[in-house]
């Protein structure tokens, strides 16, 4: 089964059309991700893949739910780190994680286990008793993936995870996401060209709310004539600005 | 359930956690009241001045620290909206009825607990001024206050709902000041009359502050004023509810 699957998805808001006839299909255990410069529709995709906004035509489904009629078995299945990061602030590394699990009704002894697996995972040993507001940037980005990954989603969506990181914590963010191939499906948006090179089994470049080209790297190098993704993103969205003037 | 539990508890940590809290829901208040008191002792005996004396004063003090819990959901309500945390949540199997009770039921608790201190403490001070306050009475006035807390708490959800978080506590600080001020918590309501007096009846500030006074002195007459008081709760919850789903089914349209 597809864990994602989009048909002709379009928003529209008033005049603007953020996301435009977009199809795409994402295999079960890939990682996938969405490239694209600002402003490209990368984020609104992913809120209409979760549930947070519905399209104004087209068709999404994620495992098989419809993003609109099924909207509540899709919460129970998506796990999200929206771009911002999304913790409490006044709250230690442990009650975050343990609020996500109360949310999701874990019983006391799963809840337990999940927390320990997260900060295994994550490294934050060190940091667990630690309020929100005290750590970094790293931490906190570190803290707002593990909450969306607590409820052991299907699918999980990182909106432009590290963004704002310096190199170093971006380089740990990638070992951990490394460490999740494989194992669940992942979205992951992102305008770091090397950020989507060594993670992505399969990208698709976004371009005016558009896919312009999606495939393996080597595919779209291909495609392109290029190597290497940052050419071959260069390449692409020259050719898709000389064909569609919006 | 658990869902509401766990979303209340983070709300009840993070404002117990956070020390303006304790400054405004809890220090300004005791303050007012021990400087009121001050107050009260040095208006001389002929003026007949009976406003300040602690059975008096304490169901006011009680009422004007409810508006600051107002001000704290606001706040919270305001902050989850403006960033991604609320976000987050929506993607959850979290609803809006989750969310509105899990804002309601911690601030209720933290509520009760001020309204208990705020009691406590006039006890005290009863005893240093040698002004009896009825005991009983301030049980009473802790129960009759229920729907007062439930009223403030809705209204700061509903301005948390509507305005960013820039805007809400503003809007909050005028409730606050116009809330007590109308509430005849500083003044006597009945001396003054006239059309001040119209408006302070219309409004539900006087009415809460009125049943815990009359709650506290053991005055059956406190009955008129809560079922005022709870008529407003209502209708400020009910408002507040519906806001909050039709801006909860916004965002995710």
């Amino acid at each position: 089964m597809n864990a994602i699957e989009t048909r002709q998805l379009t928003k529209k808001y008033k005049n603007k059309t953020a996301v435009d006839s977009l199809s795409l299909t994402v295999n079960e255990g890939e990682l996938f991700a969405l490239l694209g410069v600002n402003g490209e529709g990368k984020t609104t995709t992913v809120r209409m893949l979760t549930g947070l906004s519905a399209p104004t035509s087209g068709e999404c489904k994620v495992c098989g739910n419809d993003c609109v009629s099924e909207r509540g078995e899709i919460k129970k299945i998506v796990g999200i780190s929206p771009q911002d990061t999304a913790v409490a602030e006044n709250l230690t590394v442990f009650e975050n994680l343990r609020l996500i699990c109360g949310i999701y009704g874990h019983s006391k002894e799963e809840t337990d286990r999940k927390i320990f697996e997260m900060i295994r995972l994550f490294r934050m040993d060190e940091v667990k008793n630690f309020r929100a507001k005290t750590l970094s940037g790293g931490w906190k980005r570190k803290l707002s993936i593990a909450m969306a990954l607590i409820s052991e989603p299907k699918v999980l969506f990182l909106d432009e995870p590290t963004l704002g990181l310096d190199v170093l914590a971006r380089r740990e963010l990638w070992i951990v996401l490394e460490q999740l191939k494989g194992r669940i499906t992942i979205i992951l948006t992102t305008h770091y060209m090397e950020e989507a090179e060594r993670l992505a089994d399969k990208i698709a470049i976004m371009l005016s709310g558009r896919i312009a080209a999606s495939g393996t790297l080597s595919e779209l190098e291909m495609l392109s004539g290029k190597t290497g993704l940052e050419e071959t993103f260069v390449e692409i969205a020259e050719r898709f600005g000389k064909e569609n003037v919006r | 359930m658990n869902k509401i539990f766990s979303f209340s508890k983070r709300i009840f940590l993070e404002i117990i956690r956070d020390p303006l809290s304790y400054i405004f829901c809890l220090g300004f208040p005791l303050i007012m009241l021990v400087v009121m008191t001050l107050v009260n002792d040095a208006v001389p005996e002929e003026a007949e001045m009976t406003l300040f004396e602690i059975n008096n004063l304490s169901g006011g003090i009680a009422v004007f620290g409810m508006a600051f819990l107002m001000m704290f959901t606001c706040l919270y309500a305001a902050k989850d909206r403006a960033g991604a945390f609320l976000t987050r949540l929506y993607a959850t199997p979290m609803k809006s009825g989750d969310f509105i009770a899990g804002y309601i039921f911690p601030t209720f608790v933290l509520a009760v607990l001020q309204s208990v201190i705020t009691f406590a403490a006039s006890f005290m001070i009863s005893l240093v001024t040698d002004v009896k306050i009825n005991v009983l009475g301030m049980f009473t006035a802790v129960l009759v206050l229920f729907p007062s807390m439930i009223m403030f708490i809705s209204l700061g959800l509903l301005l948390g709902t509507l305005f960013s978080e820039k805007a809400a506590p503003g809007l909050c600080s005028i409730i606050i000041s116009l809330g007590s001020f109308l509430g005849g918590i500083w003044f006597d309501v009945k001396g003054a009359g006239g059309v001040l007096e119209k408006i302070c009846n219309v409004l539900p500030f006087y009415h809460s502050v009125s049943a815990a006074r009359m709650a506290i002195n053991l005055n059956s007459d406190f009955i008129v004023h809560l079922l005022i008081t709870v008529g407003y709760a209502a209708a400020i919850t009910a408002v507040s509810v519906i806001v909050f789903k039709n801006k909860m089914r916004a965002d995710l349209s």
